[in-house]
């Protein structure tokens, strides 16, 4: 039997119990082994310390233990009745906002911590917006420490009311809200008694019931990137990421922007004969009649083309040290190929905590800036709608020390294909 | 610790990743190699890059010898490279031998200069610029901090504080930032994986991984610093059957991991495996 594999998110506002939540879900499942239990015990003696118990499970990293902040991102597994759970854990200090989005990018699903006695607070918000702009749609709501609201009703609804047309407004409608206490164990992994005023289950059983993996995309019309082109025995092989839909020996497909057509003439796996392949294989590939095969192409079959795009708007997060102006030229990593492409405009910036539009066509993007832009490649590039092709959808900008941005792709304008 | 069964598809999933990420490596680099141990996990990656490269690896695998590994290791290594062509490059300190650094000694200076300064001076002469490792998140809570693509500067520190972005699988691209780039193929893997994986493609396991008079070897490291574990375990379904039932963790025999608190994040963080 095999377990459907989740991979969740945990974002929210400093110490509102991210860490700690991750440690009790962990803990209750028996993810964690003796060694690391007594490991952590002896830590906290010498420390003097009860209090974070559950959080320095996670908190490897000697800063991380003595600072009690979570640095970096770490992914540890745990099961339930249903799936494989996969957590990332978030820092949520404002500084690591590289490392929760290096985090959300693996995500299926995010789960939003909220701390009852606090309440939605900035990076509430700013979390569930990003994870939002990443192109994450599947979202849970934990309204942790009910032990210090009491568990009364009166102080949930009050965060209810305060979250969902927040959450709305993302494009989150209805997602399960579901109050807890990480530190005491209450209605983590069993119903609690605490709380008989509320109606719903427990967060494991809330989980499980909602979230979905993501499902395979073969139905999709066929999307590969080429990575490489091997010579091996006097044959040139292409080898590619399938991403989504299926091809088969004997068809005739496209490379593009190139805009050649070749015909597949043999799919190659080492040690297996295969006649196809479909999404999430990586295969080799004899094609026939092919001028020239290049790290960065997208594949596909005639009668559903890769679309070749003059123009592309998109979602994009900066992240620290990167400024962006009208006008700028950018490198822009997509699928495997890589190209410049200009800003042709700024349409808007969103403020990330307010989610208000700041500016409408404003010159300047900042560091930590969310926005609209609109982007024209100086080269012919293939670039898909998130929705319709995700791994052809988002991006990332190349500063001068890596990855400086990261972007959704939401409209398309087509080029005139030869 | 709960574990699960897999079934074929599992395994295949896990695979495909991992031959993308070898890829990428092979295709964004100039000037790759593979770090070997001969234990389980390296000896899964080492097949991966074979199937990879459809057949034969293309770049240099690089095993470290401290000059006081398990007999078996050497023997282990040197039949492999025979029977699956590939170049292999011996790294040792020899400089440091000579002086007899020892474990007995001091088990943190042993390391770093046995392991990690043999590892620099070869990246010295040969200038790598990214190196294929087998390490796994679940394997110890530092290396869960780890990244698929994770760059060391000129001092082979690896910053676990200022990390660069990871974004899907847009891996980082090689900069003159830093000296070289890790790669993690086998990371999302858990130790049981890489046991279920090596059944199916039958590849061969080191001996010492099996019962001997009523001791096995959970994890292979140099003689002096690795302590069996009490096991019958005779076949990779007896190993996967005790790792089912055991709550202890895979490294338990490892002194460096042990030690002083926090020994292997500074091993780690000057530039070890």
């Amino acid at each position: 039997m095999t377990f459907p594999k989740i991979n969740l998110v945990v974002i929210g506002h400093k110490d509102h119990g991210k860490s700690t939540l991750i440690g009790r879900l962990l803990y209750d499942s028996n993810a964690i082994s003796e060694q690391k239990l007594q490991e952590v015990e002896a830590e906290l003696k010498k420390a003097g310390d009860e209090g974070f118990r559950f959080a320095f499970l996670l908190d490897t990293l000697e800063e991380e233990r003595r600072g009690r902040l979570t640095i970096d991102i770490m992914q540890t597994p745990f099961r339930t009745e249903k799936h494989l759970y996969t957590i990332i854990d978030c820092p949520g200090h404002r500084e690591f906002m590289k490392k929760m989005f290096t985090g959300a990018s693996q995500a299926d699903a995010a789960l939003l911590v909220v701390s009852a006695k606090e309440g939605i607070q900035d990076q509430t918000k700013q979390h569930a917006f990003l994870v939002r702009t990443l192109g994450i749609q599947q979202l849970i709501i934990a309204v942790n420490k009910m032990d210090e609201a009491n568990y009364e009703e009166v102080r949930f609804k009050e965060i209810c009311n305060d979250l969902v047309p927040i959450l709305s407004s993302l494009g989150y409608r209805n997602p399960p809200i579901v109050p807890l206490s990480a530190l005491k164990g209450e209605n983590v992994f069993k119903k609690t008694r605490k709380m008989p005023w509320y109606r719903g289950s427990s967060l494991i059983e809330t989980l499980d019931r909602t979230v979905r993996p993501l499902a395979p995309p073969i139905d999709k019309p066929l999307r590969a990137c080429v990575q490489d082109v091997y010579e091996i025995d006097g044959k040139k092989i292409v080898v590619c990421k399938i991403l989504t839909g299926i091809l088969e020996e004997g068809e005739v497909v496209n490379f593009d922007p190139s805009g050649q057509a070749g015909l597949v003439m043999k799919i190659e796996m080492f040690g297996k004969e295969i006649e196809k392949a479909g999404s999430g294989d990586s295969v080799g590939l004899i094609v026939n009649e092919l001028r020239e095969a290049k790290r960065g192409q997208v594949i596909s079959h005639p009668q559903n083309r890769a679309k070749v795009v003059r123009s592309f708007v998109s979602d994009i997060v900066l992240f620290s040290g990167f400024q962006l102006r009208n006008n700028d030229v950018l490198v822009i990593r997509c699928g495997t190929a890589e190209n410049e492409c200009k800003v042709q405009g700024i349409l808007e910036r969103i403020d990330p905590i307010n989610l208000t539009l700041d500016a409408k066509s404003p010159e300047v993007l900042n560091s930590g800036d969310v926005g609209r832009i609109l982007f024209s490649p100086l080269k012919p590039m293939c670039v898909e709608k998130y929705s319709e092709f995700p791994e052809l959808g988002r991006f990332v900008v190349e500063g001068k020390s890596g990855t400086a941005a990261a972007g959704i792709v939401l409209e398309t304008e087509t080029a005139e294909v030869n | 610790m709960s574990r699960h069964n897999v079934n074929d598809e599992y395994l295949e999933g896990l695979e495909k990743k991992s031959i993308a990420i070898i890829r990428e490596a092979k295709a964004q680099f100039s000037n790759p190699a593979a770090l070997w141990s001969t234990g389980k996990d390296s000896t899964a990656t080492l097949w991966l890059c074979k199937k990879a490269f459809f057949g034969k690896v293309p770049f240099p695998i690089i095993h470290i010898d401290t000059g006081r590994k398990f007999p078996e290791i050497y023997e282990f290594r040197n039949r492999l490279a025979r029977e699956w062509d590939f170049h292999l490059i011996i790294a040792r300190n020899e400089e440091a031998m000579k002086k007899g650094v020892s474990a007995e000694k001091d088990r943190f200076e042993c390391c770093t200069l046995l392991k990690t300064q043999a590892l620099k001076n070869l990246l010295e002469k040969e200038k790598f610029d990214a190196l294929i490792l087998a390490i796994r998140r679940d394997e110890h809570g530092i290396r869960a901090k780890e990244r698929y693509y994770s760059p060391r500067d000129e001092d082979f520190k690896w910053n676990y504080e200022d990390q660069p972005a990871e974004m899907w699988d847009l891996y980082v691209k090689p900069s003159e930032d830093f000296s070289h780039m890790r790669v993690h193929p086998i990371l999302h893997w858990t130790e049981l994986n890489v046991w279920q994986y090596t059944k199916r493609e039958k590849l061969p396991v080191n001996p010492l991984y099996f019962a001997n008079n009523g001791k096995r070897y959970r994890s292979l490291g140099c003689q002096p610093c690795t302590v069996p574990i009490t096991s019958n375990a005779q076949t990779i379904d007896e190993i996967v059957k005790e790792l089912e039932t055991s709550r202890i963790p895979e490294r338990a025999g490892r002194a460096q991991d042990k030690e002083k608190a926090y020994m292997m994040q500074k091993l780690r963080s000057l530039g070890y495996m």
